[in-house]
């Protein structure tokens, strides 16, 4: 075999070896199906958001380029929904890390009963989102509903208050049933990361005299820097996008008081029937959600 | 197989050359070890016999065949690691027989060949366990005995000791010692301990950076090393070395360092005899000492003592010339203590040159 | 060394009594953070179970009534026994609608609809099996050329919102004819399961030793054999928490089933226990009914798999 000849062969035969096959062979099922269901849909709507599609007259698509997206960003309606998401989502996550971190801490603690409650506190994240709208909301009821009950009963109150449809109550309520479903999870994500933590760090402490607090702010804290991390990107990505309370509870309502994000898509794209703008939202929602991730890792993740 | 072949093989790890162009024949039934440091490229070079590893250059024979690309489990090699690797989920008995299953042995011939492996590592009492109920030193067995039942053409081994006590270590080396014999197949050994390649090899291949250093039987590495790295990794505690110059006196090399001075001998003069001037490192192993002999100057180290570690069988003396730290083991005929002068007569036909710029050996190779 | 003594058996003192006293503070800690954990986790879940007891005229007691006076079972009989009654001007008559009495013919929906759940759920579970195991193996295991931007390319395809996935799903599955049919769910949840199924077994096979990788493909293994004989059984917490994060996010899903089933031949449980809550008519015992028999088959699987869940998140639990 000539020089070339050996030299194509090789390259070819290192190309197609073994390995390299092999790989591709069991990469193939997931990359194939999530370009079906995950790319094309995604590609599909970036194109969808260039045109003014607008269910009520299909017929006429124009081009329109980045004119949906000038509208949507130049329109109050959406900044003001910009506007409840933050609150919402800060409020939502901050109360998820604060509550996540005491329970981890519990359950780190070796106790009778530990195993009963580590599988108990996974029942509100098991529950469909369904029921826990429904709950809640049967909860929070005006008329009947147990925390006018329970607070009445406490003397806390004299008469029924309207929960839900008091516009200035409605992000924190619908938050409450957010925070309430999503804090077991949060907590297995910080206490798996809490188990990992060196047991000699503590030890070494001791013997150089730090007390339980200590201890706490100089090794547990910053050992948890990834649990943190995880949590609070994943619980934003959450918080975000979250669809299904804003729906059970006040549609959007009352008075737009829970008028969020995904509320807005949701009203733009399927009662609006507007699909460009629709879809020029979700990027936008997207492309935010993208970058905060990236953010959060940039700023934690360096300090570590 | 009669032989393993590399033919200018490199591997590269993204930028960093992890094998610089090994040639290298591995021949039938040979116990060779591949002996250097961490990341000299040992463990890579074993993986691209196994063919766990890729090569990026050159090419791989056995016998006649280039196997550049075949996969592990077609190539007729067995492998003993050095963490064991034996399977969590699978008692002894199906940890030891799983390669013969998976090559479609019958039942019948697994069991014969897994209880004789056993009976021989006698570990036959530990069939029905899991590795996580045995000791390191039963593991190691277990691992051995995976690779033994296989009746390889190669054997591989990738510092199968380096994670079991001491006592235990020495104890092994003699049985792989043993299995090499019995079983009268190529061995290939990786391991960082120099007193392991003296002890178990036919043939030793010193690597240091991806980069051979030398190969030869375990005396000529010893007693002919080629460059510095080689002199300095072989022996313990390792040679002693002192930086100076070469000079003529009188018809005869000498080296200089400061007020210390070595003649060499004859065949050596004739050696050297063109660099006089020369800087140079000059080798002294610490056991090539004595002190029955005449203890000249020109022919001795003298000084004063300045630790004595006793050995047990011997003592180290700790001394220094010219301000270089040098170690010498000596019998206990004689007891020494800190402080002591000692005059101590060099064995002159083992002395070791190097030349300072290039660290080769100027003697030989 | 006197002095030094003395301060240290003192210390020894202080310390001896401290700790006893300690001991007690932190039995009680744990003892009282436990009690306001189960209330603030068990509380809303209770008072839904009672309420599902209540009848009708005593749910809207007021103040409500945490343990039922008078339990009944007619909430739950409507779900699972109800013969269709047909709804005509007596019948409706017959309870007030404006008092919200009413217990909808909709609600002998609720079994078949667990069934669609339980269809799409198992699918989506064994689909999910079938394509993450393998691609994870090979992202953890095989270095080849793509593999970090192959992991990263399948958690970024989470980042958008899945409100952005209805509208080019929606016609797709139009044209293709499967509007309200279990398969459109099935397809769509691969979309929503797959990254973060691919990304927990990812970590957890990156946590087993690769020289039980090298051992078995010396021993004998292609890649597949590696993967199934020796891998696979290692992963099992892994492999059982995914299936179970699978399982549940396809049972509880809501946006897109909403978007995708239009009867009850593909609605799931979620939309059809939605469609009671938007019905001011209906009676708020049915309701919270309809929300235990909603709850009961995720809990008992997450209360059931509850250990898995927590050692398939942790990677490094096995040694060689």
């Amino acid at each position: 075999m000539s020089a070339n000849m050996k030299n194509l062969r090789y390259r070819l035969a290192r190309r197609f070896n073994y390995e390299a096959r092999s790989a591709g062979l069991f990469i193939l099922p997931v990359m194939s199906v999530l370009a079906v269901v995950a790319v094309f849909p995604i590609v599909y709507s970036l194109y969808t958001s260039f045109f003014s599609l607008k269910l009520t007259r299909p017929h006429r698509v124009p081009f329109v380029g980045f004119d949906n997206y000038t509208k949507v960003l130049g329109d109050e309606l959406f900044w003001e929904s910009v506007l409840r998401t933050v609150s919402f989502t800060l409020i939502s996550v901050s109360a998820i890390l604060i509550l996540a971190l005491f329970i981890a801490l519990l359950l780190n603690e070796t106790f009778r009963g530990r195993r009963f409650i580590s599988a108990v506190i996974l029942i509100p994240w098991a529950i469909p989102t369904v029921a826990n709208g429904l709950l809640w909301k049967w909860i929070y009821d005006s008329g009947y509903g147990a925390l006018n009950g329970l607070l009445m009963q406490l003397g806390l109150i004299d008469k029924y208050v309207t929960w839900l449809g008091d516009p200035g109550k409605t992000i924190p309520l619908i938050s409450n049933a957010f925070v309430w479903k999503e804090v077991p999870l949060a907590a297995i994500l910080i206490l798996v990361t809490m188990k990992s933590i060196p047991a000699d760090l503590y030890r070494a402490a001791r013997v150089d005299g730090a007390n339980l607090l200590q201890r706490f702010v100089h090794i547990t804290l910053p050992s948890l820097k990834p649990g943190f991390m995880l949590v609070m990107i994943y619980e934003t990505m959450m918080a975000i996008r979250h669809f299904d309370l804003f729906f059970l509870l006040t549609e959007g309502g009352p008075a737009d008081a829970s008028h969020v994000i995904s509320w807005q898509i949701y009203v733009e794209t399927f009662r609006n029937l507007s699909f460009g703008t629709g879809s020029a939202m979700s990027y936008i929602l997207a492309i935010v959600t993208f970058a905060l991730a990236y953010a959060i890792i940039r700023t934690l993740g360096r300090k570590i | 197989m009669a032989r393993i072949l590399f033919d200018n093989v490199t591997k590269y790890y993204g930028s960093v050359k992890a094998v610089d162009r090994l040639n290298l024949e591995i021949v039938d039934k040979e116990f060779l070890v591949l002996l250097g440091p961490s990341g000299c490229g040992k463990t890579t070079t074993l993986n691209m016999i196994a063919g766990l590893e890729e090569l990026s250059e050159g090419d791989i024979y056995f016998d006649e065949q280039i196997v550049n690309f075949m996969p592990p489990h077609i190539r007729d090699v067995a492998m003993v690691f050095q963490s064991y690797a034996l399977y969590p989920h699978k008692n002894v008995f199906d940890n030891i027989a799983f390669g013969l299953k998976m090559r479609k042995y019958d039942r019948a011939e697994i069991d014969k060949r897994v209880r004789d492996a056993a009976a021989r590592l006698h570990i036959e009492h530990l069939l029905d366990r899991l590795p996580s109920q045995l000791s390191g030193g039963q593991r190691q067995r277990v691992a051995l005995g995976r690779a033994m039942v296989r009746q390889p053409s190669v054997f591989l081994m990738d510092e199968p000791l380096s994670n079991l006590d001491a006592a235990l270590r020495i104890s092994m080396r003699a049985e792989i010692k043993q299995l090499h014999h019995s079983m009268e197949t190529t061995f290939v050994y990786v391991t960082h301990d120099q007193a392991e390649a003296l002890t178990l090899a036919d043939r030793i291949v010193v690597m240091q950076e991806g980069v051979v250093q030398q190969i030869g039987t375990p005396d000529e590495i010893y007693e002919k090393p080629e460059n510095l790295f080689v002199a300095s990794f072989l022996g313990n505690p390792p040679i002693n070395l002192l930086e100076g110059e070469l000079a003529a006196e009188g018809g005869k090399m000498v080296f200089q360092k400061g007020g210390f001075r070595m003649h060499f001998p004859e065949d050596m003069t004739v050696k050297l005899q063109a660099h006089t001037g020369r800087a140079v490192t000059l080798g002294i192993r610490p056991e090539d000492v004595n002190e029955q002999g005449a203890a000249m100057p020109g022919s001795a180290v003298s000084g004063t003592v300045d630790t004595v570690l006793p050995m047990g069988s011997e003592q180290y003396l700790s001394m220094t010339i010219e301000g270089t730290e040098v170690f010498f083991r000596l019998g206990k005929e004689h007891k020494h203590k800190d402080g002591d002068s000692v005059s101590l007569e060099v064995n002159r036909n083992r002395l070791h040159v190097f030349d300072k710029e290039t660290r080769r050996s100027m003697l030989w190779g | 060394m006197s002095a030094q003594s003395t301060l240290f058996s003192e210390r020894a003192e202080k310390w001896r009594f401290k700790s006893r006293f300690s001991e007690r503070t932190r039995n009680a800690v744990i003892f009282s953070s436990s009690l306001i954990l189960l209330v603030y986790v068990l509380a809303p879940v209770a008072w839904l179970l009672s309420s599902s007891f209540q009848s009708e005229a005593e749910i809207v007691s007021v103040p409500p009534h945490w343990i039922p006076h008078e339990p009944t079972l007619e909430n739950f009989d409507a779900i699972f026994f109800q013969e269709f009654e047909e709804v005509t001007y007596d019948t409706r008559r017959k309870v007030d609608p404006a008092a919200g009495g009413y217990i909808p013919s909709t609600a002998k929906d609720l079994v078949p609809s667990m069934w669609n759940s339980f269809i799409v759920s198992v699918s989506v579970v064994i689909l999910n099996l079938l394509v993450g195991i393998p691609a994870a193996y090979a992202m953890a295991k095989i270095r080849f050329w793509g593999r970090q931007a192959s992991v990263y390319t399948i958690l970024t395809t989470r980042v958008i919102p899945d409100i952005a996935l209805v509208v080019p799903f929606f016609l797709v599955i139009k044209n293709l004819g499967l509007l309200d049919h279990v398969l459109s769910l099935i397809i769509t949840y691969l979309a929503v399961t797959i990254p973060f199924t691919v990304f927990i077994l990812v970590s957890y096979f990156e946590s087993l030793p690769d020289e039980l990788d090298k051992a078995a493909r010396v021993d004998g293994c292609s890649r597949f054999q590696t993967m199934t004989q020796v891998f696979l059984p290692l992963a099992l917490p892994s492999i059982v928490a995914v299936m179970l994060f699978a399982f549940l996010t396809s049972w509880n899903e809501f946006l897109l089933a909403l978007m995708f089933t239009q009867t009850i031949a593909s609605q799931t449980l979620p939309i059809v226990v939605a469609s009671f809550t938007s019905d001011f008519t209906i009676s708020f015992s049915f309701i919270n009914a309809a929300g235990v028999v909603a709850i009961i088959p995720p809990v008992i699987l997450a209360l059931f798999f509850e250990r898995y869940i927590v050692s398939g998140l942790t990677a490094g639990a096995v040694k060689g």
